[in-house]
């Protein structure tokens, strides 16, 4: 793997800018730099024919300096490290920069989960938790899903853990069922905290909230972006559209919801009655008033950053915008709610999960909503304040937030 | 015109051209006198003289001077011989003296008078037409009052002849256009003038007829034999009969009869020839789906209450009854040019369809269907096609013929004339555009293609206006589509859906069965929300209330109320992941989404499904491709219907394949151990190869967006459609995004023999080809076969030189081609490699593939 495509590499290479921006002293750099836990492991799963396959997992605690380390659990072929160990620094400066008290994690195993049975998944799950269970708990570390892990496994999990530990414990995994304390809200709450994000940049900014806007990528972000879009902002016109077969466009506006319902159907946007097609490029182009890239990395570059006519840009997706492309935006005027903080709707709620599993008292959804927005309100408003008082792209000034935070807990517990 | 007997030249006046001539006779002697003064006659008069012979009898005229013998063989069945004697008299034309073999003996070859009666009906208008005299011969009193009723409303002359105390007699039955006082007595043949015999003088014995058809004579038999206890008959007679029924009925496929004599016991026979209305065979369909189940029911003992007999549920409408059909309906020649054609275009199709759909059936037929409908009772039935090559050893014929559905409610009348004119529909069918190319793609054109139809009753339950099963599907005992390598291709393969199973045969848009390796029946390529896409939206029901056959919503099912076993079938969606119902309740609030989880999990459904089709492939000694329907009760007891089962046609090689072990490298193009579907193919003219780097290099989106289009355009051309194409390209085709693969769509590469998928591994990154996409699907039953290539792997070699080096012909061919011409290579091999092919061997045993130069 190359140096460049090394995602932890990329995660150090962030860190450092941020470190230097802050003056960090040198001792506190290398400690914020690596991981400070790593857990990598086997785990012999029994398969349905009767034959065991061993599988590689593995657990990364990145910084706990704030609190419990937080972060999902990836069940992917391509797995490897690397890609936990800069996820889980990803998760550190985002619970940082949304204020919570938790630190960051990541963990994953090496596995296509299209190729096991139910019976398989749930061995793996409960074969994961037996592993590394002395190293979790809401005190310590509490896993999540993450991709092709689902709420099922996270059931699966919690129940080994509690098995082990001989009590209840929900609070020991996020992202449960509803009937197994899981909490309301989780659903859209990634999109949600986005679009509260792009409320106050509207007033901030003096954008107009009725103005065009247009969704890039049209998983479960995507979708809910445009669903909430005009909720939450109360007026919008929803442009464009796009997945990976394709955009579709009407300058007269679309309806978010018909939009969603035929993506269920259709399996793809495109086809939408209507509407015009239009390239993925094309859409990331177009002269709208908020632009939600919520599909995949780097579709932003150097390349097209120049044509970009958004007044904002809200990164669902993580690291929609490489580094050459920040600064071009940055002095073309177009506003990026940066993606660790524009997507940090979803572990905040994973957080008041985690918070009503320990008080084993459950929030109603108006509740959560109410919570969620005034942590994504407050740290919208931290973050732009630090741009403007540092005069940086506000990627940037999420992460001296963030590492400001964490550096401050280091230093308070007297680490460094 | 004289006969050259002046007795009879007084009797009936002589002949007029364009009479077709039918002697009653007892004996070929007597048959052969008069031949023999019609030939003299015709020699002396220098007429054209052909003898038609076709007999098993000694022949009826000897060679001689002035006479031309045409001879056929009608073993090869009706539909072949009527269709070379109609060609031989075309090419002699008008005005030609005929002699024909006695047509009695066609009654032994098939078996019934129908046919025979057909025959004749279909031949002599033309001979009519063309001014000819002919001679036709039958066996008196061997035939049906009816038979012999047709052929006397047909010809224009019919002679009865028969000995009265050792002298020779002849009773002219119809004479056309002729009429005198005496003509219809019988009249004592004399050696010139021939003496009328008054009636009384007649004994009453010599006019009685009755058919000796084996059709119906074989059956008496049975019935006779069948009701006496096995003490008191005689086997081997018992067994002969049997074996006479079994080819009555099943046609002369000896390996369907070997099979037939294993499985089927004399009581499913007998119990089958009640239930055909008419005569003839029942065609392949059913004939197929009656082996397999009983093939099930006896070597799958322990589980065999999972596959009940349901014979009670099917009827047949014999074969002979389609060509009475066509012949009555004047639709004989129309069908024997198109077919001879080969080529039916749609507009044309639409007007067979008018004129078959206006055609009738006679009072006594429509008796029988009228019969039928009441034994069937209110319950909706399906008419199914079932010809004699259909389901047959190596001709699937998937799709090709119509079935129609029944509601089969309300007054007799009104049932009745809906399913005569389904009925007319599948006989139509078997001129439609799709079944003609394929008959002329296999060469079958010529083949005998009797249309017998199965009636069913639907299976199934209402469910408040729809009547629906609860599962159906089709099933494979071999598994196309094993995706992952922990799924055993070896053992089978279902494709289900909930409602009707049309639509698990039928290719219908962005809704999808249910697909389940047999091995692993829980794993799916889907994961999460995909699972949600990839799934049945819409159901096929009989619509009772009205409509009939209808797709709907799943939606509009739950809206009739509580389906019994819904919990088995479907999960539920809500905050955005799937879960299964608790117990037997579904919350209808709930999203539902047909995942048939719980069936898989709960239910022994699968293992049914699996022992079934390796007990058919183990007694069909291959891979074989079925349909069914199956009901699962709240207990889980699952019951299975088999409707069809053939021999499954694996896409190249279905055999053992000869896998050349040697192969100098030079000649290697490339190997490797990723494909689906194995078999040879050869030989192989054209490569298209889109070069990957060049591809992953491409800068200029237009022309990676464009080239979905040129290699479509190059797939329909009919240059590069005569000569075999293999196309090789990067990452995912038929992906929506250029950036994963060439975005081409089926027809795209409808034509192309062999499709290479090739993935370059970069930063350990290997990316996921079109394994177990639904495009995948599309290959595997558009028979192309598909590999999936990882230069650089251990297992793989790649001849990347040749691909580079290979001179591009793509502008001799495609001069508009040009901008193209850095990323698409078309080679044409033997033009650059001294005339050798490409060959592709991929053996499905050892699971290897290479393809080099012949």
């Amino acid at each position: 793997m190359s140096e460049a495509l090394n995602p932890f590499k990329v995660a150090q290479a962030q860190f450092d800018e941020a470190a230097e921006q802050l003056g960090l002293e040198s001792s506190m750099r290398e400690l914020l730099r690596w991981p400070r836990r790593e857990y990598k492991f086997t785990i012999p799963v029994r398969m349905d024919d009767g034959s065991t396959q061993v599988f590689h997992g593995y657990r990364v605690q990145y910084n706990d300096a704030r609190g419990p380390t937080k972060g999902g659990l990836r069940w992917h072929p391509e797995e490897t490290l690397d890609t936990v160990r800069a996820l889980a620094a990803w998760m550190t400066w985002k619970c940082a920069v949304v204020d919570i008290p938790l630190g960051g994690g990541k963990g994953g195993v090496t596995c296509d989960p299209k190729k096991l049975s139910d019976g398989e998944k749930e061995r793996l799950a409960r074969g994961w938790i037996r592993v590394v269970a002395r190293e979790l708990g809401e005190h310590r570390d509490v896993p999540a899903p993450d991709v092709y892990t689902t709420p099922q496994i996270m059931a699966w999990m919690m129940d080994e853990y509690e098995t082990m530990v001989g009590r209840s414990h929900p609070a020991v995994i996020t992202g449960k069922p509803l009937p197994l304390g899981g909490s309301q809200g989780r659903n859209d709450a990634t999109a949600r905290g986005g679009v509260y994000t792009v409320r106050e940049a509207c007033k901030a900014l003096g954008v107009d909230p009725n103005g065009a806007y247009a969704v890039q990528g049209f998983g479960n972000a995507g979708q809910f972006a445009a669903l909430l879009h005009e909720e939450i902002l109360g007026g919008g016109t929803l442009v464009a559209v796009s997945d990976t077969s394709g955009g579709i466009y009407n300058p007269d506006g679309m309806d978010p919801k018909e939009i969603v319902d035929y993506k269920l159907k259709q399996g793809k946007v495109s086809g939408f009655p209507g509407t015009k097609p239009i390239s993925n490029e094309e859409l990331l182009e177009l002269d709208v008033n908020v632009l939600y890239p919520s599909a995949l990395e780097n579709v932003i570059t150097a390349d097209n950053a120049t044509n970009i006519k958004a007044k904002i840009s809200c990164e669902l997706a993580n690291g929609p915008t490489t580094p050459e492309a920040d600064e071009i935006l940055f002095k073309n005027g177009v506003h990026v709610i940066p993606d660790f903080l524009a997507n940090a709707g979803g572990v905040t709620v994973s957080y008041f999960e985690q918070v009503q599993g320990t008080y084993n008292y459950y929030w109603p959804l108006a509740e959560i909503h109410e919570k969620l927005d005034a942590r994504m309100t407050l740290a919208y408003q931290e973050v732009r304040a630090m741009q403007q008082e540092m005069n940086v792209h506000p990627r940037l000034a999420a992460y001296l937030v963030s590492v400001t935070r964490v550096a401050e807990a280091v230093k308070l517990r007297g680490w460094v | 015109m004289s006969s050259g007997i002046s007795g009879l030249d007084q009797l009936i006046h002589g002949f007029h051209l364009g009479d077709n001539v039918v002697w009653q006779v007892e004996t070929l002697a007597q048959y052969r006198h008069f031949a023999n003064a019609l030939l003299d006659q015709a020699v002396r008069d220098q007429r054209t003289f052909v003898y038609i012979r076709f007999g098993t009898h000694e022949p009826v005229l000897g060679p001689g001077p002035g006479l031309a013998i045409e001879s056929f063989d009608p073993r090869a069945g009706f539909d072949v011989f009527s269709a070379q004697v109609n060609r031989i008299i075309s090419n002699w034309g008008e005005r030609v003296f005929y002699v024909f073999d006695n047509l009695s003996c066609l009654v032994d070859l098939w078996a019934t008078d129908e046919l025979l009666t057909n025959f004749f009906q279909a031949t002599c208008p033309y001979l009519f037409e063309l001014d000819t005299v002919a001679y036709f011969a039958l066996d008196r009193g061997r035939h049906a009052d009816e038979a012999v009723t047709r052929i006397r409303d047909t010809t224009q002359v019919l002679l009865d002849t028969f000995q009265i105390n050792n002298a020779l007699h002849v009773r002219p039955l119809k004479v056309w256009q002729r009429h005198s006082p005496h003509m219809f007595l019988p009249h004592r043949v004399e050696r010139e003038a021939w003496i009328p015999v008054p009636q009384s003088e007649v004994p009453p014995t010599v006019l009685a007829h009755e058919t000796t058809a084996p059709w119906d004579a074989v059956y008496a038999e049975l019935k006779v034999l069948y009701s006496l206890d096995r003490a008191g008959r005689e086997e081997e007679r018992v067994e002969a009969l049997q074996e006479l029924l079994t080819r009555m009925l099943l046609g002369n496929d000896e390996k369907i009869l070997r099979l037939a004599e294993e499985h089927l016991t004399l009581a499913v026979l007998m119990h089958v020839r009640r239930r055909v209305v008419g005569s003839g065979r029942i065609g392949g369909k059913a004939a197929g789906m009656l082996l397999a189940r009983a093939i099930v029911r006896n070597t799958c003992k322990d589980v065999s209450p999972a596959f009940p007999l349901l014979d009670e549920d099917s009827f047949h409408i014999g074969s002979d009854v389609f060509y009475t059909f066509l012949v009555h309906n004047d639709l004989f020649r129309m069908r024997l040019s198109a077919t001879r054609a080969g080529e039916v275009s749609r507009e044309e199709f639409e007007e067979v369809e008018a004129r078959f759909l206006k055609g009738s059936f006679d009072e006594a037929r429509i008796r029988e269907f009228r019969a039928l409908l009441e034994e069937v009772g209110e319950s909706p039935i399906i008419v199914r096609s079932s010809s004699l090559l259909e389901d047959g050893f190596g001709n699937a014929f998937a799709g090709k013929y119509r079935s129609e559905f029944c509601v089969n409610r309300g007054s007799m009348e009104a049932r009745l004339e809906s399913f005569m004119r389904a009925i007319k529909l599948v006989y139509a069918s078997t001129l439609n555009p799709d079944a003609l190319s394929y008959r002329r793609n296999r060469a079958m054109l010529e083949n005998d293609e009797q249309m017998a139809i199965l009636v069913q009753r639907v299976s199934g339950t209402s469910h408040g206006r729809y009547f629906l099963p609860t599962l159906a599907g089709v099933a494979f005992s071999r598994n196309l589509y094993a995706w992952t390598d922990r799924i055993d291709p070896r053992v089978g393969m279902i494709r289900l859906v909930f409602g009707l199973g049309t639509r698990a045969v039928n290719r219908v848009s962005r809704d999808y069965p249910r697909m389940i390796a047999v091995s692993h029946p829980e794993l799916r390529p889907e994961i999460g929300e995909e699972v949600t896409t990839y799934s049945q939206r819409h159901v096929d029901v009989l619509d009772m209330d009205g409509g009939g056959f209808r797709t709907v919503r799943m939606s509009e099912i739950l809206k009739e109320g509580r389906y019994p076993v819904l919990h088995l079938l479907v999960s539920t969606r809500q905050d955005g992941y799937l879960t299964e119902p608790v117990g037997r309740r579904v919350d209808h609030a709930a999203d539902v989404v047909l995942t048939f989880n719980r069936l898989l999990k709960e239910t022994p459904f699968v293992r049914m499904v699996g022992r079934m089709l390796s007990a058919l492939e183990a007694v069909y000694e291959q891979p074989v491709d079925t349909e069914f329907t199956a009901s699962v009760a709240l207990n889980g007891h699952v019951e299975i219907n088999i409707l069809q089962c053939r021999p499954m046609w694996l896409p190249g090689a279905t055999d053992h394949v000869d896998f050349p072990e040697e192969i100098e490298s030079d000649q290697l193009l490339y190997r490797t151990d990723r494909f689906i579907n194995g078999g040879v193919v050869d030989p192989i003219r054209f490569m298209l190869y889109i070069d990957p780097k060049a591809y992953s290099l491409l800068g200029d989106e237009g022309i990676r967006k464009s080239l979905p289009r040129v290699v479509g355009q190059i797939n329909r051309d009919p240059r590069i459609k005569g000569g075999r194409i293999m196309m090789m390209g990067p990452g995912r085709w038929g992906s929506g995004n250029p950036e994963l693969g060439v975005g081409v769509g089926y027809a795209d590469i409808d034509q192309v023999s062999v499709l290479v998928e090739v993935a370059y591994e970069e930063d350990g990154h290997v990316p996921e080809v079109s394994y177990g996409t639904h495009f995948f699907q599309d290959l595997v039953e558009a028979e192309i076969i598909y590999i999936a290539l990882y230069p650089g792997r251990a297992d793989t070699d790649f001849n990347e030189y040749f691909f580079g080096s290979a001179p591009n012909n793509l502008t001799d061919f495609f001069p508009e081609l040009e901008p193209y011409a850095g990323i698409v290579h078309l080679i044409d091999v033997p033009g650059c490699r001294g005339g050798r092919h490409v060959r592709l061997v991929a053996d499905p045993d050892s699971r290897r593939a290479v393809c080099y130069l012949e």
